[in-house]
């Protein structure tokens, strides 16, 4: 696992998603894909364990750096994504369609997660439900999957045979 | 000798992280802050080109918000004609109390900063490029298009955050009536935001004659506005499900956050 390879893409990952990202937002509510929690699912489906459970939290953090609030999604990236790894032994998640399913699963579960510790520390929701929880996880599910190469290569791990639906 | 390496077993690991990340969710905003505006800060080049080439995408793909010009000229008009007898109510009250006067709007210290970013998550913070060294503090009130938006929750040395009216915030705001050139105030209240880009403002009777279109203005504060600003613009009101000798009344900013590449920060000297 190349640790600096992996610091730069989160980071661009993460200056794309509070700038660039903005572009592709779609209708007045403003729903754009999460770029940080596909390479969630990216990471956790491509490591191996310990990596996973680094690599979660740290994407984690940074997407709370550049969100409202610190910890909800530290917290929530780091949990789901370390399930996801342990759900990756079982269920190998090389058909497209099971990532855009994991993608938009892990999407709707760090909702929730970050939703409640949000809400333990009594602050109220930032954007809407349906965008949180259905909107954006389902945009990050059509498009993550296509960024996965990019990914990989940048990352110079195998290239797995993707099969297409 | 060979050196011991301790190794951590998966379990510790996750479980330290999970510490780390509890502790940053509890911990006081103070402390947290200065990790987002430090990467506000670092990586500002990339994200004002970002945000460039956001707004000019929204330029070209929505559509052209024109008035005519006879409307243009016409607002332009007015608005000389209410400066003008703004002047003349100035000279009208130097005269009678010999007393030089100058405007609230003239006596505001504004410190103009560039939009950064806008922090992710119902686009409810900015982040912008002007921090303690400019005076700012927490508390003070923002203007975006000669309209308050947010105020200060955040600052640092070379950066700032801006919490908008339309996120968790609590604001005391006048509702008022235009009646051809004057203002005719209807009620006073606290707006609240609700984090979906519009705020509410909760208990007020349905015996004032509140209705869709009044304009909303931020109060007075001590210490940090001097004059009431317009905030936004009653976009509806109609009968609480729950409450029903209540108003549900619904307000949205008058300013286009999303279009905005700058802000003013209301830097006011209390001692002044």
């Amino acid at each position: 696992m190349g640790w600096v390879r992996f610091a730069v893409l989160v980071v661009v990952a993460a200056v794309l998603q509070a700038s660039l990202v903005d572009v592709i937002a779609v209708t007045r509510f403003h729903i754009k894909p999460d770029l940080l929690l596909v390479l969630l699912v990216f990471f956790a489906v491509h490591c191996d364990p310990t990596e996973v459970i680094i690599t979660s939290f740290c994407i984690g953090l940074v997407a709370d750096i550049i969100g409202p609030m610190m910890g909800p999604r530290m917290i929530s990236f780091g949990l789901i994504g370390t399930l996801l790894a342990d759900l990756n032994r079982v269920v190998v998640l090389k058909k497209m369609s099971y990532q855009w399913i994991a993608i938009f699963l892990v999407g709707f579960l760090t909702a929730s997660v970050a939703w409640f510790l949000a809400f333990l520390r009594a602050e109220a929701p930032t954007s809407g439900i349906y965008t949180e929880f259905f909107w954006t996880p389902l945009y990050s599910a059509i498009i993550g999957p296509f960024l996965f190469s990019p990914m990989q290569w940048w990352m110079r791990m195998k290239k797995r045979k993707v099969r297409r639906f | 000798m060979a050196r011991k390496q301790t190794r951590i077993s998966r379990r510790m690991l996750f479980a330290y992280f999970v510490l780390v990340g509890l502790i940053l969710l509890f911990a006081p905003p103070r402390f947290t802050n200065p990790f987002r505006l430090t990467f506000a800060r670092l990586f500002r080049w990339p994200l004002s080109i970002g945000r460039s080439v956001t707004l000019a995408a929204a330029r070209t793909r929505g559509p052209e918000e024109v008035v005519s010009m006879r409307e243009y000229t016409r607002l332009k008009n007015h608005l000389a004609n209410v400066i003008e007898q703004r002047d003349q109510e100035h000279k009208k009250v130097e005269e009678l109390s010999g007393l030089r006067v100058k405007s609230d709007w003239d006596r505001m210290n504004l410190v103009l900063a560039d939009i950064i970013t806008v922090s992710q998550g119902g686009q409810n913070e900015l982040i912008i490029n002007r921090g303690r060294a400019d005076g700012l503090v927490d508390g003070q009130f923002v203007l975006g298009d000669r309209s308050v938006i947010g105020t200060i929750s955040g600052v640092s040395s070379e950066a700032a955050r801006v919490r908008l009216l339309t996120a968790a915030s609590r604001v005391a705001v006048k509702i008022v009536e235009l009646k051809g050139q004057s203002l005719q105030a209807i009620a006073d209240g606290f707006m609240e935001g609700t984090g979906n880009n519009c705020a509410k403002i909760p208990l007020c009777s349905r015996k004032l004659e509140i209705k869709e279109g009044n304009l909303v203005f931020v109060s007075k504060q001590n210490k940090f506005l001097d004059v009431p600003i317009i905030a936004g613009r009653v976009s509806r009101c109609k009968t609480d499900d729950e409450e029903p000798v209540l108003w549900d009344i619904t307000v949205e900013p008058v300013c286009d956050i999303e279009k905005l590449r700058q802000v003013a920060v209301i830097v006011t000297n209390p001692e002044q």
